[in-house]
C-alpha cells in the first residue's frame, strides 16, 4: 500500500506543481516588468503609498463586517426556524450577481432627481444625499456586494455538520448562544476564514465601485496609469500581488493547523427557535436584500421601463450574450473544479509542500485586478510558440477566467475533500480496488456539497467578469457583461439595464439549477 | 443520482456542441474598437450590408485596446486591420509605438487638416466639445464663466466635478499646455485644485453628480448630457459651451487608423473613407449626437453649430504624444486624487 502511493506521489507532485506555475505566472510577469520597466522606484513608492493603505484599509474593514454578516445570515438561514428560509437562501446570494460597477452605478443613480431612491427619501421628508463618496459608502456598498463569498461555503459548511454533539448539548441544557459559541462556530471556523480572506482579496483588486464612489485605491491607480505611465501601474500591480501572497500564506499556515470534525453530517439538527427575535432577523434579512439588491434594481427597472415604452431597446439582440454567458460560465466552472481539486486533494489528503504552495498561489492570484491578469495572459499566449494559436479563443478566455476565479472555488472544494474522512477512505479501498470508480460512486457523492457550492461561486463570478472577456474573447464573442459595460460607457441606460436584468436572470437561474435547488445540496 | 447524472451529461454535451458550432464565417476585415457597440455597432453593419465586406468586431476601452495591440505587434501578430478610438491618447500611443500605417492622402483629405494627423496617420471620424455641465435647478446660465480659466476663481470652491484620470480631460489639458504654455496650464491645475473640486472616474459620473446636486458644475464632453436627457428626460442638467477660442471649448476628436500590418489592405480603405461618407457622418450627427468631422457635414439639429476656428489651429496630433507629462503635471497639482 505504501509503496504505490509513494509511486505515484512523483507524477501527482508534478502535476500540482504545473497548476501552481500557471496561477502564478501572471504575477510573476508583472513583477518583472515592474523591475524592468525602469523609473523611480523610490518616488513611485512614494506616489503608491497612500492609496495603498487605502486599499488595505478597505480590505481589513470589508472583510471584517462581511464575515460578521455572512456567517450571522448563513446561521439564520440554515440553523434556525426563520420564516422563509428557503427564499431568503436564494435571494440573499444574489448581491454578488451584479457586476459592483452595476450595483453601484444603479444606487448613484438612484438617489439624483427623479431618481427612485431620491423619491422613497423625499416621501419620508428628509433631503436625498447628494454626496455619496469616500470610505464609508465604499465599505457600506461592498459589504452588501460580498458577504455571499462567507454565506456561502458556511452555509455548505453548517448543513454538512453532525447534529449529534449539538443535540448532546442541547440535552445538557446549553442555550443555542451557547451552542453556537462553544460547538458550531470552532467546526465552521475554517469556512469562515476562507469565505473573509476571499473578500479580502476581492477588495484588494475591487475597481468598478471604488472608483464610482471616488475612494482612490491601488486598483485606480493601476487602471489610470495602465497607457500613461506603465512603470507606476506595474508597480501598483506587484505591489497589490507581493502583499496577496504573504496574506494568504500566513493566513493558511495559521489556520491551517486548526483541527476540525469534518466528517459529513448524519443529518440535520434540529432547528433552533428564533421566537421573539424572528422579527429582528427578518429586519435584518430584509434591509441586506433591500439595499443589496433591491435599490440597485429600482434603478434598473426605471431605465429599462422607459426604454422599453419608448422602443429603444430591443429584446431579440439579447439572446446570443444570454447564450454565450451561460455557456462560457458552465464550462468554467467545470473546468475550474477539475484543476482545483487535485490541488486540494493534494494539499488536505497528502499534506505536500507542493500542494499547499499550489493552494496560496490559487487564491493569492484574486487580488491581481482582472485587467492586470488578462493583459498578462495575453501577453504570455502571444509569446509562447504553440501556445499563441490559442490566443483569442475559448480555450484561454476559460484558462484566464481558472486562473483569476480558481481561488473562490477553492476553499469549497476544500472543504469536500475534508468531508471524506481517513477511515472511510481506508474502507473504500478494501471493498473498491479501482481508483477511479472509487472516486466516481464513493468520493466525489461525499465531496459533492463542496464541489456545487465551489462551481457555484465560479459561474457567479464569470458571469459578470468584464476586463478578461473584453480582451481575451474570441473576436465578436459578446456577453451580457460586456454588453453591459458598453451601454454604461456611453450612457445608454435603457440598455444596460436590460442587459443587467437579464444576466441577474442568467445568474439567478444557473445558481438555482446548480446550486440551490432543494435536493442538490441536501440529500447526501 | 442517475437521473441527475444523465440530466447534467445532456447538459454538457449539449453546452459543448454548442461552443464548437459557434465558429462563424471567415471575417475580411478585424476592427479593434474603442467605440462601443450601441455607438458605432449599427453603422459597421450597414457598411457590411453595402458593400459586402464582412467585419469582426472587438470592442473595450481604447487604453486596453491600444496595449493590446501594441503586445499583438510586438510578438509578431497582425490580424487586425483597423482601429477606431475613442480618444487621441490612445491613438497617439499607437502612434508613438510605431504600430500604424500611413494613410493616402485622397482619404485624409477628407476632413479639415486640423482635425487630422500631422503624420498622416489617422483621420478624426467624429468630435466631441468639451464644455461646462451644470445644475439648472441649482444655477442660472447668466450666472455661468465664459472661459474655462474664471473656474480658478475661489467662489468656486467644492461645486466643481473633474474626472483629472479620464482620458478626455488629459487631452483638454494637453491642448491647453499647447495653446496657453506649461506655465499658464500649471497655473491653471494649481488654481482648480486649489478650488478642492470633486473627482470622478468619467464623464457620466460628473453629470449623473451634477444632476443629484453633489457638485453644481463640471467639465465633461457634451455628448453625454444630450445622452442623458434620452434616458432621463427630467434631469436637472444643461451644458454651457465656453466662449470661441477658450481652451475650456475644445474639440474631442474620435479617431480612425489602419494598423501596420494591413498598410495597403484596401477593404480597411474602404471602410475609413465610408465611415467619413455623407451617410455615416449623418449618422453620428443624428444619432449620438455628436459633431460629424468630414468635409460638408453638418451637425444634428439640436446642438449648436461649430466652426473649426472655435478651438483654435490644435495640433491633434500633439496629444497623445505628450500625454505622459500632462498626467504628471495632472498629480503634481495635486489633482488625481
Amino acid at each position: 500500500m505504501t509503496s504505490r502511493a509513494e509511486a505515484g506521489r512523483f507524477p501527482r507532485q508534478l502535476g500540482v506543481v504545473a497548476i501552481a506555475a500557471l496561477f502564478v505566472a501572471p504575477g510573476l510577469l508583472v513583477v518583472w516588468r515592474a523591475a524592468t520597466f525602469g523609473g523611480s522606484a523610490a518616488d513611485t513608492l512614494a506616489e503608491l503609498r497612500e492609496p495603498a493603505l487605502r486599499s488595505l484599509q478597505l480590505a481589513l474593514l470589508v472583510s471584517l463586517s462581511a464575515a460578521i454578516l455572512g456567517t450571522t445570515l448563513a446561521w439564520l438561514t440554515t440553523c434556525t426556524d426563520l420564516p422563509g428560509r428557503r427564499v431568503w437562501r436564494v435571494l440573499l446570494v444574489l448581491p454578488i450577481a451584479l457586476p459592483s460597477f452595476v450595483g453601484t452605478t444603479a444606487i448613484l443613480a438612484g438617489f439624483t432627481p427623479g431618481g427612485f431612491l431620491a423619491s422613497i427619501w423625499e416621501a419620508l421628508g428628509a433631503e436625498p444625499p447628494r454626496r455619496i463618496r469616500g470610505l464609508f459608502p465604499a465599505w457600506l456598498l461592498l459589504t452588501l456586494f460580498s458577504y455571499p463569498f462567507v454565506l456561502l461555503p458556511v452555509s455548505a459548511r453548517l448543513r454538512a455538520l453532525r447534529a449529534s454533539l449539538d443535540e448532546s448539548a442541547q440535552l445538557l441544557g446549553a442555550s443555542a448562544i451557547e451552542r453556537f459559541v462553544r460547538i458550531t462556530f470552532p467546526q465552521i471556523r475554517a469556512a469562515i476564514v476562507g469565505g473573509t480572506l476571499i473578500v479580502a482579496l476581492y477588495m484588494l483588486s475591487e475597481f468598478g465601485a471604488v472608483q464610482l464612489l471616488g475612494f482612490d485605491t491601488l486598483t485606480r491607480v493601476i487602471y489610470a496609469t495602465r497607457q500613461v505611465d506603465r512603470a507606476t501601474s506595474f508597480m501598483a500591480a506587484a505591489m497589490l500581488f507581493a502583499a496577496s501572497l504573504a496574506v494568504v500564506a500566513a493566513v493558511r499556515a495559521g489556520y491551517g493547523r486548526v483541527a476540525t470534525d469534518v466528517r459529513a453530517g448524519t443529518g440535520p439538527a434540529r432547528l433552533v427557535r428564533l421566537g421573539w427575535a424572528a422579527p429582528f432577523a427578518l429586519l435584518v434579512c430584509v434591509g441586506v436584500v433591500a439595499v443589496g439588491i433591491g435599490a440597485p434594481l429600482s434603478s434598473l427597472i426605471t431605465w429599462a421601463a422607459r426604454g422599453i415604452r419608448e422602443g429603444r431597446v430591443s429584446l431579440g439582440d439579447l439572446l446570443t450574450p444570454i447564450q454565450n454567458t451561460a455557456q462560457v460560465a458552465v464550462l468554467t466552472a467545470i473546468v475550474t473544479l477539475l484543476v482545483v481539486l487535485p490541488v486540494a486533494i493534494s494539499a488536505i489528503r497528502h499534506r505536500d509542500v507542493a500542494g499547499r504552495a499550489a493552494s496560496v498561489a490559487i487564491v493569492a492570484g484574486f487580488a491581481l485586478p482582472a485587467i492586470v491578469i488578462a493583459l498578462s495572459i495575453a501577453v504570455l499566449a502571444l509569446n509562447t510558440p504553440t501556445l499563441n494559436r490559442l490566443y483569442q479563443t475559448m480555450p484561454l478566455l476559460i484558462v484566464a477566467y481558472v486562473v483569476h476565479f480558481g481561488s473562490q472555488a477553492l476553499g469549497s472544494v476544500e472543504q469536500g475533500v475534508r468531508a471524506v474522512s481517513p477511515a472511510v477512505l481506508d474502507s473504500s479501498r478494501l471493498i473498491e480496488p479501482s481508483w477511479w470508480r472509487r472516486l466516481l460512486r464513493i468520493e466525489l457523492p461525499l465531496m459533492r456539497n463542496g464541489l456545487v457550492a465551489g462551481g457555484g461561486l465560479v459561474v457567479l463570478a464569470v458571469v459578470k467578469e468584464l476586463p478578461a472577456t473584453l480582451l481575451l474573447a474570441p473576436i465578436g464573442f459578446r456577453t451580457l457583461s460586456t454588453d453591459v459595460w458598453a451601454s454604461f460607457e456611453e450612457g445608454f441606460l435603457a440598455n444596460a439595464a436590460v442587459g443587467s436584468l437579464a444576466l441577474l436572470a442568467v445568474s439567478g437561474t444557473l445558481s438555482w439549477l446548480l446550486v440551490f435547488r432543494d435536493g442538490v445540496t441536501r440529500d447526501l | 443520482m442517475n437521473r441527475r447524472l444523465t440530466l447534467s451529461s445532456a447538459l454538457l454535451i449539449s453546452l459543448v456542441a454548442l461552443g464548437s458550432s459557434c465558429g462563424e464565417d471567415e471575417a475580411d476585415l478585424t476592427i479593434y474598437s474603442g467605440r462601443t457597440d450601441d455607438l458605432i455597432g449599427p453603422i459597421l453593419d450597414d457598411f457590411s450590408k453595402e458593400t459586402g465586406i464582412k467585419v469582426e468586431v472587438k470592442y473595450g476601452q481604447s487604453a486596453d485596446l491600444a496595449l493590446l495591440l501594441d503586445e499583438e505587434a510586438e510578438a509578431g501578430r497582425d490580424n487586425v486591420d483597423v482601429f477606431i478610438s475613442q480618444s487621441p491618447g490612445a491613438m497617439g500611443y499607437l502612434e508613438d509605438r510605431g504600430r500604424l500605417a500611413t494613410l493616402p492622402s485622397n482619404v485624409l483629405e477628407l476632413v479639415p487638416t486640423e482635425v487630422r494627423d500631422d503624420e498622416e496617420r489617422w483621420v478624426g471620424l467624429t468630435g466631441r466639445q468639451r464644455v461646462l455641465v451644470y445644475n439648472s435647478d441649482l444655477l442660472d446660465a447668466e450666472s455661468l464663466p465664459s472661459s474655462v480659466f474664471d473656474l480658478t476663481d475661489p467662489e468656486w470652491k467644492g461645486r466643481i466635478g473633474v474626472a483629472p484620470g479620464n482620458g478626455s480631460f488629459q487631452d483638454f489639458v494637453t491642448a491647453m499646455r499647447i495653446t496657453e504654455g506649461d506655465d499658464a496650464t500649471i497655473a491653471f491645475l494649481e488654481g482648480l485644485a486649489a478650488n478642492d473640486p470633486v473627482t470622478y472616474e468619467n464623464n457620466n459620473a460628473i453629470v449623473e453628480a451634477v444632476a443629484r446636486g453633489e457638485v453644481e458644475v463640471g467639465l465633461v464632453n457634451h455628448y453625454y448630457n444630450y445622452r442623458r436627457l434620452v434616458e432621463v428626460p427630467d434631469s436637472p442638467t444643461a451644458n454651457h459651451v465656453f466662449d470661441e477660442g477658450d481652451p475650456g471649448a475644445l474639440l474631442i476628436i474620435t479617431g480612425i487608423a489602419i494598423l501596420e500590418g494591413a498598410d495597403g489592405n484596401e477593404d480597411a480603405l474602404k471602410l475609413v473613407e465610408w465611415l467619413l461618407g455623407v451617410e455615416a457622418q449623418k449618422y453620428f450627427a443624428d444619432e449620438t449626437f455628436e459633431y460629424p468631422l468630414a468635409i460638408g457635414s453638418t451637425p444634428s439639429s439640436g446642438i449648436p453649430s461649430i466652426t473649426f476656428a472655435d478651438v483654435g489651429g490644435i495640433d491633434f496630433s500633439d496629444l497623445g504624444a505628450g500625454l505622459q507629462r500632462t498626467r504628471e503635471m495632472i498629480t503634481e497639482a495635486g489633482l488625481a486624487g
